[in-house]
């Protein structure tokens, strides 16, 4: 379960990037989180990565307080998240299979695991075929694919998704939007965006931000910006 | 390998001036250590050799000797003091000369001097030594490598503080070439680094790739180093040879231990080559550790 209790996060400059936001995300709960560029949606994100620290509040994730500035269990956090960007981000220099298995190279994992996982995972996005292959032979859609493979191997069991359809056509978004269908359920994702067509789509619940404060909590879907 | 060969062939100038710098302090703390290690051999040797010689008038009593002797081991200055009466530097002189007989019928023990060989607990005694030999009656001739011992003891004192000097400012030179040069290689991967510590990558995790390319190049470096080093001292060795023709051998005491370094052996060599891998490869891990401080923020 993650947990914020009156959340605010304010820059040195001054500038509030989050103003007591507060909300409850069950286990294995989908939940989108909308609002327009500077709501807050990438703060929250990184809120609970532990890349940024509330400047007040409380942030409970399984159990963990992590709100301490000096909070030590940084990595093992971390090794619960698996995170996806708009950007992909992902190794040119490492072919696809090397990309996914990073995600449990780090946590230690045997070489035999690995591989079963990582194809495992590729089956699941549709890239079986493609273990072998360099990333500058891939187009966007297969990378955001190979993005999402290295986010939810392992027991990475919280997604968060940060517009991972935004450099993505309309086709190809729908393509990525049926693997996270495929995923509802059993993993705990946050899937910010504002692609109103795809919210309304899922009919899950939804996390109205605007200017650092959430203006509303939809329990299924229907929301315009 | 695989992966530090990858990271070597993608970046190489980097790497190569990396290499470079490293080969340049390796090479030249290999001179100076080895330089350093031959004049406080030489100054060792120095200090085992009788010192000063003081050579009494033939007619000196025993007892009067004796007394010079007995004051010397007294002052607290003195090692060791080799008597030699007159019989036994006949002796000597028959040995010394045994084939000029010419020579042997000109001298009997009668006009052969008795004499002392002082050995001072430090060559710094040995102006003192003389000097008090000198004031003393009987005395025909006191001798001792005064100009050498001094000499020696100033050029090692010059080198020491010299080369600590120079070394610190190499080792600092390299740490900081090192790390801007990783700080080059690693800027290429900031956001490999930053994904690696966004999925829960260790610290160390993130380093290795670094810090084993960093050994590997130090330990190259310092293969290359020493393998110019050995062409060099095999080149010199004739020169090397005549220069020591009169020393037996050249020791150090590395803990209580005395490593023996002329004639050139294979383990003062093995030596040399640990202490210059060893080097090579703390400078590089040094320097990697303190590149990838500064992308581990996230």
């Amino acid at each position: 379960m993650i947990t914020f209790d009156k959340v605010t996060k304010k820059f040195p400059l001054g500038n509030t990037a989050l103003c007591e936001v507060s909300f409850e995300i069950d286990d294995n709960q989908f939940v989108f989180l909308v609002g327009q560029s500077g709501a807050g949606k990438t703060s929250i994100l990184k809120m609970i990565t532990k890349e940024l620290a509330p400047s007040s509040g409380t942030i409970i994730i399984d159990d963990m307080d992590i709100t301490d500035k000096n909070f030590s269990q940084k990595i093992n956090l971390r090794r619960k998240i698996g995170i996806i960007f708009q950007d992909f981000k992902i190794l040119i220099d490492k072919n696809i299979f090397e990309n996914i298995a990073v995600s449990l190279k780090v946590v230690g994992a045997e070489q035999s695991l690995i591989k079963s996982e990582v194809r495992r995972v590729l089956e699941l996005v549709g890239l079986s075929k493609k273990e072998k292959v360099f990333p500058l032979q891939l187009s966007a859609g297969e990378l955001q694919r190979v993005a999402i493979a290295r986010a939810v191997i392992g027991d990475r069991n919280i997604i968060l998704a940060d517009e991972p359809t935004g450099n993505l056509d309309p086709k190809t978004s729908w393509d990525i939007m049926k693997i996270f269908k495929k995923l509802e359920g059993k993993r705990t994702i946050i899937f910010a965006t504002h692609n109103t067509d795809i919210v309304n789509s899922f009919q899950k619940r939804v996390l109205v931000l605007k200017e650092g404060k959430i203006i509303k909590d939809l329990k299924k879907g229907g929301y315009e910006l | 390998m695989k992966e530090i060969w990858t990271s070597i062939r993608r970046t190489p100038y980097q790497s190569l001036s990396a290499f470079l710098i490293l080969f340049f302090t390796l090479f030249l703390s290999l001179m100076l250590f080895v330089s350093l290690t031959f004049l406080y051999s030489s100054l060792n040797y120095l200090e085992t050799k009788p010192q000063v010689t003081v050579y009494f008038q033939t007619k000196t009593p025993e007892t009067q000797i004796f007394k010079v002797r007995d004051e010397l081991m007294n002052s607290g200055k003195v090692l060791n003091i080799k008597y030699t009466n007159q019989n036994e530097a006949f002796n000597i002189y028959k040995q010394d000369n045994k084939d000029n007989p010419l020579l042997l019928e000109m001298v009997s023990a009668d006009i052969l001097p008795p004499s002392l060989e002082i050995y001072a607990k430090k060559p710094i005694f040995l102006p003192e030594i003389a000097e008090y030999l000198k004031k003393q009656g009987d005395i025909d001739e006191v001798q001792y490598e005064k100009n050498i011992v001094e000499k020696l003891l100033i050029l090692t004192n010059t080198i020491r503080k010299t080369s600590l000097i120079f070394f610190s400012y190499l080792i600092l030179m390299s740490i900081v070439v090192l790390t801007t040069t990783i700080l080059f290689k690693i800027a290429l991967k900031e956001s490999e680094i930053t994904l690696l510590r966004l999925i829960g990558a260790t610290n160390f995790y993130i380093r290795k790739p670094y810090i084993m390319e960093s050994l590997f190049l130090g330990i190259s470096a310092s293969i290359l180093s020493f393998g110019i080093f050995v062409l060099l001292v095999l080149y010199l060795n004739p020169f090397l040879a005549s220069y020591f023709k009169s020393i037996s051998s050249l020791s150090v005491n590395v803990f209580n231990y005395p490593l023996i370094i002329w004639p050139l052996n294979y383990i003062f060599f093995t030596i040399v080559f640990v202490f210059s891998s060893v080097f090579g490869a703390v400078i590089a891990s040094v320097a990697s550790y303190i590149a990838t401080n500064k992308y581990l923020t996230v």
